[in-house]
C-alpha cells in the first residue's frame, strides 16, 4: 500500500504526456453536442446581426443618449476577461510562480479568444459595417490625419497590440508542446502539430533561444496588460461625462479585469479538469491559489467602489452626485446592487478554505463574478450615459432582443472557439509541467493541507 | 572513413548534464543535446561547455523596440506637422498622448522582431530531423548525439556509458547530413 502511494507521488514525465494526450483524444458525443450548441448560439447571433445590418441600428434599443450600451459593455467586458490570461501566463512567469504551470495555457487561450471576441463589438456597434476601415487610423482621401490625442485611436493601437502579442505568446509557448504532440499523433493531426511545431526538436540551441524569447515576451506583455485596460478606461475617463470622468478608472478597471478574468478561468478550468480527467494536473491547490487572486481583486474593486463614491460625495459636484444617486437608487439601481452582491459580497465566501477547495462552490462563485463584472461595465457605461449633463435628454436604456441575442451569441462564439482549441491543442503545458515535476511531487506529498477535503 | 552519430539516451537531466561535462573533459565537442523541457542543469552544462553566453534574440527585441518607438514618433509627429492646424490653442505636437502610441508600437514591433530572431537563430522551420533525433527526446528522455568518425565512436560510447547513458546506438551519417 505504501509503495502504491509512493508511486502516485512520483509522477513521471511520460505521465504528463499521457494525461494531456487523453484530454486531446477525439471528443465524444457530449463534447460535440456542446460545440454544436455553441455554434448554434453563434449562428443565431450572426442572424440577428445580419438583420441589424440590413435594417439599421433602429432594431436595437440604442438611442440618445445611451448609444454605447450594451455593445461597448460587451467590448469592455471581453477585453477585461482577457487580462487575467496575461497575468497568469506572463506576470506570474516573471515572478516564477510555480502553480501557474497547470492553468496558464487555459488562461492564455482564453485571453486570445476573449480579445478576438471583444474586437468584434466595435464592428457590430457600427451601423454601416462597410465603413469599418474608418476606425483604422490612417491618412485618408479626405486629407484628415488620425488624431493621436483621441483615446479611441489609443484604443485601436492598444487592442491591436494586445491581440498580436497575446497570440504570439500563446503560439510560441505551444511550439515545444506541439512537437511533443507530433510524436504521438497520427493522420491530419500529425500534420497540424508538425506545422505548429516548426520542426522543433528540443536541441540545446533551440531551448536557449526559446527561453530568451519567452522571457522577453513575458517582459513585454507585463506592462502591456496593465496599459491596455488603462487605455480602455480612458475611453471613458477622458470625457467630461459625470460617472466617467474619474482618475481612479485605470487601476480600478485593471483590478476589475483581473478579477473577472480569473473568475472566467475558474469557470472554464473546473469543467475541463472534470470532464477530461485532468484532476492530477490541475489540482485543488491550483484552484485554491486562483481563488485567492479572485478574492484579493474583489477586495480591491470593493475599495474602488467606496473611493469612487467618496470622491463624488467629497467633490459635492451636483452633476456627479445626481448621476451616482441615479446609479444607486434610480430606475435601474437594482443592477448596481446585484453588481455589489456579485462582486463584493459573494466573493467573501472565498475567505473560507472549505469553499476555496470545493469545485462546486468555486464554479458557482465564478459564475456570479462573471455576471457581476458584466453588470459593472453596464452600470458604468449605460447608467452614466443615461444621466448626462442635460436632464431633458435623460433616458435609461431598454434592451431589445437583438442586443440580448448578440450578447449571448458572443459567449457562444467564445466558448465554441475555446472548446475546439482546447480539444485540438495541448490545454496544459506539457513542457512546463515536466519542468516543475519534482516540485509538484513535493507539493502533493507535503504541502497541501486540504487534500482530504478535496 | 564515414561519419557516425553516436546516440545516447539518458533517464534524467542530471545524467545528461554529466554526460555533457564528460564529453567536454574528453575533448569531444561535436555533440547536440536533446531534452523535452528546458532543464536548468543541462543548460548550465551546455553554457559551461560551449560558452555561448546569452541568446542573441534579445538584440532583435531591443532593435525592434527602438524601431517601434521611432516609427511611432514618425507617424505622430509627422502627421501633426503635415496637418498643421491649431485647434483651440492646443499645441500642434502634443507629446503626452503620443507616448501611448510609442509604447504600443515598442511592444508590438519589439515582440514581433524578437519572434523573428527566435526563428532565424533556430533556423526554423526545420524540415528535416537532425541526425540521431528520437521521438522520446520530446517526451521523457534526454539525448546526447555525438557526431564523429567511425574510428572514434568506441571512445565516445565509453565516455557516455561511464556518464550513465542507459542506451547507446550508432547511426551511419551520409556526407550531406553532417552539420552542427
Amino acid at each position: 500500500m505504501a509503495a502504491a502511494v509512493e508511486t502516485n507521488l512520483q509522477p513521471r514525465y511520460i505521465d504528463v504526456d499521457r494525461q494531456v494526450q487523453r484530454a486531446m483524444a477525439p471528443g465524444g458525443l457530449t463534447y460535440w453536442l456542446w460545440v454544436l450548441f455553441c455554434a448554434f448560439l453563434t449562428a443565431l447571433g450572426i442572424g440577428f446581426w445580419t438583420n441589424q445590418v440590413y435594417k439599421g441600428l433602429g432594431v436595437t434599443g440604442l438611442t440618445e443618449p445611451t448609444m454605447w450600451a450594451p455593445y461597448i459593455t460587451n467590448f469592455v467586458f471581453w477585453v477585461g476577461i482577457a487580462h487575467s490570461g496575461t497575468l497568469i501566463s506572463a506576470i506570474l512567469f516573471l515572478f516564477r510562480v510555480r502553480w501557474r504551470t497547470a492553468i496558464y495555457r487555459c488562461a492564455e487561450t482564453m485571453t486570445v479568444f476573449a480579445v478576438a471576441t471583444a474586437g468584434l463589438f466595435p464592428l457590430i456597434h457600427l451601423g454601416r459595417l462597410w465603413f469599418f476601415y474608418f476606425v483604422v487610423p490612417y491618412p485618408n482621401e479626405r486629407y484628415l490625419q488620425p488624431d493621436f490625442r483621441s483615446p479611441l485611436v489609443w484604443d485601436f493601437f492598444a487592442i491591436g497590440t494586445y491581440l498580436t502579442i497575446s497570440t504570439v505568446f500563446l503560439f510560441t509557448g505551444l511550439i515545444p508542446d506541439c512537437a511533443n504532440a507530433r510524436e504521438f499523433a497520427t493522420g491530419w493531426r500529425k500534420t497540424l502539430y508538425s506545422i505548429f511545431s516548426f520542426g522543433w526538436q528540443g536541441t540545446d540551441r533551440q531551448w536557449r533561444n526559446f527561453q530568451m524569447v519567452y522571457l522577453l515576451l513575458a517582459g513585454f506583455a507585463t506592462p502591456l496588460v496593465l496599459s491596455v485596460h488603462s487605455v480602455v478606461s480612458w475611453d471613458f475617463a477622458m470625457t467630461q461625462l459625470p460617472g466617467w470622468h474619474s482618475t481612479i478608472f485605470a487601476p480600478y478597471f485593471v483590478a476589475g479585469a483581473i478579477f473577472s478574468g480569473c473568475g472566467l478561468v475558474l469557470t472554464l478550468i473546473i469543467p475541463i479538469r472534470k470532464f477530461w480527467r485532468l484532476q492530477e494536473m490541475v489540482t485543488i491547490w491550483h484552484l485554491d491559489n486562483l481563488s485567492k487572486i479572485v478574492l484579493f481583486t474583489s477586495l480591491i474593486i470593493t475599495y474602488s467602489y467606496c473611493v469612487e463614491s467618496f470622491m463624488v460625495w467629497y467633490s459635492q459636484d451636483s452633476l456627479e452626485m445626481t448621476t451616482f444617486h441615479q446609479r444607486y437608487f434610480g430606475p435601474q439601481g437594482y443592477l448596481f446592487w446585484i453588481m455589489v452582491a456579485c462582486n463584493c459580497v459573494i466573493p467573501l465566501l472565498l475567505f473560507s478554505p472549505r469553499v476555496r477547495t470545493n469545485t462546486v462552490w468555486l464554479f458557482i462563485i465564478s459564475i456570479f463574478v462573471n455576471i457581476g463584472m458584466w453588470l459593472e461595465r453596464f452600470v458604468i457605461i449605460a447608467g452614466s450615459l443615461a444621466t448626462n449633463t442635460m436632464p431633458s435628454q435623460w433616458r435609461f436604456y431598454t434592451p431589445q432582443v437583438t442586443e440580448v441575442v448578440i450578447t449571448v451569441a458572443s459567449f457562444g462564439w467564445f466558448l465554441m472557439n475555446f472548446s475546439l482549441f482546447a480539444k485540438f491543442m495541448p490545454i496544459v503545458s506539457m513542457t512546463e509541467m515536466k519542468e516543475g515535476i519534482s516540485w509538484l511531487r513535493q507539493a502533493v506529498r507535503t504541502s497541501y493541507p486540504y487534500r482530504k477535503a478535496a | 572513413m564515414s561519419d557516425v552519430a553516436v546516440i545516447s539516451t539518458f533517464h534524467s537531466d542530471e545524467e545528461c548534464a554529466q554526460g555533457i561535462l564528460a564529453l567536454h573533459d574528453a575533448r569531444i565537442h561535436e555533440f547536440r543535446a536533446f531534452f523535452p523541457f528546458p532543464s536548468e542543469k543541462i543548460m548550465e552544462a551546455v553554457d559551461h561547455v560551449r560558452a555561448w553566453g546569452r541568446s542573441p534574440v534579445r538584440y532583435w527585441q531591443l532593435f525592434g523596440g527602438i524601431t517601434g518607438v521611432l516609427t511611432a514618433i514618425a507617424i505622430t509627429f509627422g502627421t501633426s506637422w503635415e496637418w498643421n492646424l491649431n485647434v483651440g490653442g492646443r499645441p500642434i505636437i502634443s507629446v503626452p498622448p503620443y507616448i501611448i502610441i510609442m509604447f504600443e508600437l515598442l511592444i508590438l514591433i519589439g515582440g514581433l522582431s524578437g519572434l523573428t530572431g527566435f526563428f532565424v537563430h533556430n533556423r526554423m522551420p526545420v524540415f528535416d530531423l537532425f541526425p540521431g533525433y528520437r521521438s522520446r527526446f520530446s517526451e521523457d528522455k534526454f539525448g546526447l548525439v555525438v557526431q564523429c568518425e567511425e574510428s572514434a565512436a568506441a571512445k565516445v560510447e565509453s565516455v557516455l556509458r561511464d556518464a550513465g547513458a542507459e542506451d547507446i546506438t550508432r547511426e551511419i551519417l551520409e556526407a550531406a547530413t553532417g552539420h552542427h
